[in-house]
């Protein structure tokens, strides 16, 4: 592993971590902690409905918590953070709590936005725009996946306009993340293995960005590590706690390691395919990734070989190339391990509008900092033709 | 001796050698999303007073450029916000745009996937701006 003698980077993790199964009740120390009083509880309509995951944290608040906005939709907006600050607003909140998967999280990153700065969201449409710290934030993740808990990115639908919000802002990082893996035994299987996925690919992606830096590395690659190992065991038996918890700390680390170094080709197709045809995003980003993982091989294959080799396979003796195929293998065969699809036919992509994806997908943030620069629509095409048949 | 850094001569030297520039013109082909502008924060010292450039950029051609005060700039489409010293780490090509927004050494008020399909037209702008021969005021 070899860096630049000039290399020069940015590291930002400020989240403080609390790990543990039944670590949510630590909920009220933590926002003491903050100084705040009062916190918003952000959350979807369905688990809103659970008692023993939003109820239990509701309780564990007592008297400060000033309310619970769940009406976060699984694609959320413009105007659910609207209404979130409006309600944070009515009730006197000063800090939030945010318990869901990374819609929620990104919501509700939205709302201490505004409940620090009023207006409208669109009103802060950009890049490390803000110039203070916003509304505190406590995040509480319930899917093991998104890494929403330590990054610095919120993504956000504007319905109007149909299209899809980055907010990028180290101010709106969360302030705390408490990964209490009892919060993720109820996820279903498939739902385990893709958002898994999407944590395996930000440590790959991280590893492999062409904004790659050693503390980086170091997440991300523990992060493969942990999930090649956990995430089958998580997907067998939902409720085996070590396997939970180990994946949910991965998609922490995973998440640190790309708000730093960045994500790439894999999750601009991801996102493409996704917002198109309704894909999860953790399936896209599974049936893509041996397939992008090839298209960089000739730039990075000495960093698909350090991801093999976390992810345990002997690459001892091969050249570097054939160690990157050798983990391109590898990816496909996990992603079928854990019971994912492995190419967009089987899930409903049509052939024919592959072409519109990969111009859309030109267009994608992500694909500034893939590992291999991405001339045109054409290349992006040739990775999704080979994800639609399972081609090599 | 060169031309002060964010200067009306520095701005219209700027403006020639965007519109000199045959890589823009190709790459910016495409661009019709409206003005960039382009401030810079005042450093004790070295530059006195918050600055905006306002550049109206038009398929591949520089239509105007003139400073302007921060809440002109403002109001653009596109604004991005940098210190000093970033912008001379930008001229220098020691800092590339985009990689310094991501890390919020430079700030972006606007839509940044439109940003990003310009990315080539963006490299070219500084491109543009590192022809100069620029004079910055604390060397």
């Amino acid at each position: 592993m070899e860096y630049p003698a000039d290399l020069s980077f940015l590291f930002m993790n400020p989240t403080r971590v609390v790990y543990g199964a039944g670590s949510s009740a630590e909920v009220a120390p933590e926002l003491t902690g903050l100084g705040c009083r009062r916190a918003l509880v952000v959350t979807d309509k369905v688990l809103a409905a659970k008692a023993d995951i939003v109820g239990k944290i509701t309780r564990a608040l007592g008297p400060a918590c000033a309310g619970v906005f769940s009406d976060v939709p699984a694609d959320s907006g413009v105007h659910t953070v609207n209404a979130g600050a409006e309600l944070g607003r009515a009730q006197g909140a000063d800090s939030i709590v945010s318990v869901g998967g990374g819609s929620v999280i990104d919501t509700a990153k939205g709302i201490a936005i505004l409940l620090t700065e009023g207006g409208s969201l669109l009103d802060y449409q950009g890049f490390q725009l803000l110039s203070r710290r916003q509304t505190p934030h406590i995040s509480i993740p319930t899917t093991a996946g998104t890494g929403s808990e330590v990054t610095y990115f919120a993504l956000v639908k504007d319905h109007e306009n149909r299209r899809k919000i980055i907010f990028g802002d180290h101010h709106i990082i969360p302030d705390v993340a408490i990964l209490d893996p009892n919060l993720t035994v109820g996820l279903p299987p498939l739902l385990t293995a893709a958002t898994g996925l999407d944590a395996f690919s930000h440590g790959l992606e991280a590893l492999t960005s062409a904004q790659r830096e050693p503390m980086s590395d170091a997440l991300g690659l523990h992060a493969i590590r942990l999930i090649r190992r956990f995430l089958p065991l998580a997907v067998k038996n939902g409720v085996d706690l070590a396997a939970r918890g180990q994946t949910l700390i991965a998609a922490a680390l995973a998440g640190a390691a790309f708000s730093n170094a960045q994500v790439g080709l894999l999750h601009a197709i991801a996102h493409v395919v996704g917002a198109r045809h309704g894909v999860h995003h953790g399936t896209a980003i599974a049936i893509a990734m041996p397939h992008v993982v090839r298209y960089n091989n000739d730039v990075v294959a000495d960093r698909h070989r350090l991801a093999a080799e976390a992810m345990g396979v002997d690459v001892r003796g091969m050249s570097d190339e054939a160690a990157g195929v050798r983990a391109a293998e590898s990816m496909s065969a996990f992603v079928r391990e854990v019971g994912l699809p492995g190419t967009f036919r089987e899930v409903g992509v049509p052939r024919e509008d592959l072409a519109a994806c990969a111009e859309l997908a030109m267009s994608d943030g992500a694909i500034v900092y893939n590992a291999k620069p991405v001339a045109a629509p054409s290349d992006v095409l040739r990775v999704l033709s080979a994800a639609w048949s399972g081609t090599t | 001796m060169g031309i002060p850094f964010f200067s009306e001569e520095w701005i219209a030297a700027y403006k020639a050698a965007i519109n000199g520039n045959p890589a823009y013109k190709t790459a910016a082909a495409d661009w019709t999303y409206g003005v960039v502008a382009l401030v810079c924060k005042a450093q004790p010292s070295a530059f006195p007073q918050d600055v905006g450039i306002w550049l109206d950029l038009d398929r591949g051609v520089c239509r105007d450029a003139r400073l302007v005060k921060v809440e002109e700039a403002a109001k653009a489409p596109f604004c991005i916000t940098g210190e000093y010293a970033r912008w001379k780490q930008v001229l220098r090509r020691e800092l590339e745009p985009i990689k310094g927004m991501m890390q919020g050494k430079l700030k972006l008020k606007g839509d940044l996937p439109t940003i990003v399909r310009a990315v080539a037209a963006a490299q070219e702008l500084v491109s543009s701006a590192a022809m100069l021969d620029t004079k910055f005021m604390d060397e």
